[in-house]
């Protein structure tokens, strides 16, 4: 059964207040045509998580779009840190459940498995989980080993509405190939209630069935499937096209203030229609196929 | 033969290299860590493990790159997986031997702050947060720091611990359930150790072209110092040659 939909259509299906997965990782496969069009649609109050908070995270932030972020820390590698984000943690803005990497990707694990609660090792006499039993008391507890004795900190599985995540390959039905390393995003997928898959290609699903243990995102676990090349631009998606550096500095830079951030939303946001206004205005084709990855190097 | 010619980041990266074990499995992030575990596996650790969180293991970059989340620093990879791959079955396993580890501020027992500068229940900064930083720090089996030797990054106890080291010293670490610890902390005027009861910052060397003086004048607390306080072994002339041609070319890493 075909899943296929619009960017507009599949977005319209997040209600205000939802929990969202976001695949990105600091400057890869973020899902930046997807927050740009949640922006649009003016869809608020969202809870949205990842291991490592990226440039996904960061716009949807600075627009007013989230209430409560997890994640395990973030930056813009070297183009910067994740200053809407922060802007929001030091103003009190967002609620953020800041947490590392692997604790995130644990909860994202039980929920994936169906599991009462993950016990961990760490976050242990840490501030981060002095802060966490403040805030979010209800997600970290303790629990005894039933078989030594020893006393574990144990977190609550998270189970998002929708996991959205920027793939490389996928079919109608959305069952979906991820190139490289994929982070948090298969274990995001398995602990959703649903998927959107974003993909740089649409292939027929006889060539899902010729390479099947590649496939990441089984395809009954997806809601829509939205074929958007350039989805991830500007960060990157390996195999498929680099980073854009002039244009992660030119979002480092305009971050920096929340006058500058506003500009920056009113040229690429809400100045353009949709995704295809958006490409035009970032450079257009001539721009976009110097990004293309080189099929060796793979950026 | 060692060389005349070598900048402190450079010392920083061999001395980094040393701390490396052949056939060891290294928990690496980008800068530093990744010079120094790259010159490891070129000169005496060839069976050395290399892994990033994210899920990568041994790439063989041709490039210098932004960060661990940029295709340059896969490139070549034997292994591409996830968090729960590498963080989950290999670290929290208890595979891990050594993790590197950086920060905005350190303190007398090694804890790092990666998160926020200032009050934390009040008015603060936010930087970057854990990532990886803090699964590592509490389940490698030994973790190495390096950072700047500034006093604003040598605090007597750190704003927030990110990433815990002895907390506050003796067996307070072991206490809390944690594995492992750091184990050295490299700058660029001298390296530390802990001392084993009271897990204090210990001095253990001071690099050459430094004085003791000036190592504890840009330090926010006075470590342990022995009565004899050894020179920093320094770099050889293939490794800063091998950093320079081979490994960060382009000078990104090292400056």
């Amino acid at each position: 059964m075909s899943k296929l939909a619009t960017l507009a259509e599949a977005v319209a299906s997040i209600p205000s207040g939802a929990h969202v997965a976001l695949s990105g990782f600091a400057i890869t496969r973020c899902n930046m045509a997807f927050a740009r069009e949640v922006i649009r649609q003016g869809i608020r109050g969202l809870t949205i998580s990842q291991c490592v908070g990226g440039m996904d995270a960061d716009l949807l932030v600075g627009a007013g779009a989230v209430e409560r972020m997890i994640y395990g820390g973030g930056s813009l590698d070297r183009f910067g840190r994740l200053n809407n984000v922060n802007r929001a943690i030091e103003s009190g803005t967002i609620i953020a459940e800041e947490y590392s990497s692997l604790s995130v990707a644990f909860r994202y694990l039980a929920g994936a498995l169906g599991l009462p609660f993950i016990p961990i090792r760490s976050l242990r006499g840490s501030d981060i989980l002095a802060r966490l039993q403040q805030i979010a008391p209800e997600n970290v507890s303790t629990v005894r080993d039933p078989f030594t004795g020893e006393e574990w900190l144990a977190l609550r599985p998270l189970v998002p509405d929708v996991a959205v995540v920027q793939v490389q390959v996928a079919d109608e039905e959305g069952n979906a190939w991820i190139y490289g390393p994929r982070w948090d995003n298969e274990e995001q997928v398995k602990a959703s209630q649903r998927v959107i898959v974003i993909t740089e290609q649409l292939v027929p699903t006889e060539i899902i069935r010729r390479d099947p243990e590649r496939t990441i995102i089984p395809g009954f676990k997806v809601s829509h499937v939205v074929h958007l090349p350039f989805s991830a631009h500007p960060t990157s998606v390996y195999r498929v096209y680099d980073y854009d550096a002039e244009h992660i500095k030119e979002y480092a830079a305009a971050t920096r203030t929340v006058e500058g951030f506003q500009a920056y939303l009113e040229k690429y946001v809400f100045g353009v229609q949709d995704h295809w206004e958006y490409l035009e205005r970032v450079g257009g084709m001539r721009h976009l196929t110097t990004l293309l990855a080189d099929p060796i190097l793979g950026y | 033969m060692y060389a005349e010619d070598y900048t402190p980041s450079e010392l920083m990266a061999v001395a980094g290299a040393r701390e490396l074990k052949d056939g060891e499995i290294a928990a690496v992030g980008i800068g530093l860590p990744v010079v120094a575990s790259f010159l490891a596996k070129r000169t005496h650790a060839p069976r050395l493990t290399i892994l990033f969180e994210l899920g990568v293991v041994d790439p063989e970059p041709i490039h210098t790159g932004v960060g661990l989340a940029d295709p340059r620093v896969w490139y070549r990879a034997k292994v591409m997986s996830s968090f729960v791959d590498m963080l989950g079955m290999v670290l929290h396993r208890g595979l891990v031997d050594v993790g590197f580890l950086g920060g905005l501020e350190t303190d007398a027992y090694g804890n790092l702050n990666t998160t926020l500068l200032g009050d934390p229940h009040g008015k603060f900064t936010h930087f970057v947060g854990s990532g990886g930083a803090n699964d590592i720090a509490s389940s490698a089996k030994r973790t190495v720091i390096i950072i700047r030797h500034e006093a604003r990054k040598f605090r007597d106890l750190v704003s927030f611990i990110t990433s815990p080291g002895y907390l506050r010293g003796g067996n307070a670490r072991e206490a809390a359930g944690l594995r492992g610890g750091p184990v050295r902390v490299i700058t660029d005027k001298a390296i530390f150790g802990f001392d084993p009861q009271t897990r204090r910052m210990r001095l253990e060397s001071v690099h050459p072209h430094t004085t003791l003086e000036d190592v504890l004048a840009h330090m926010g607390f006075r470590p342990l110092v022995p009565d004899r306080v050894p020179v920093t072994e320094p770099p050889t002339v293939e490794q800063i040659r091998l950093i320079r041609e081979e490994i960060d070319p382009e000078g990104i890493y090292v400056r």
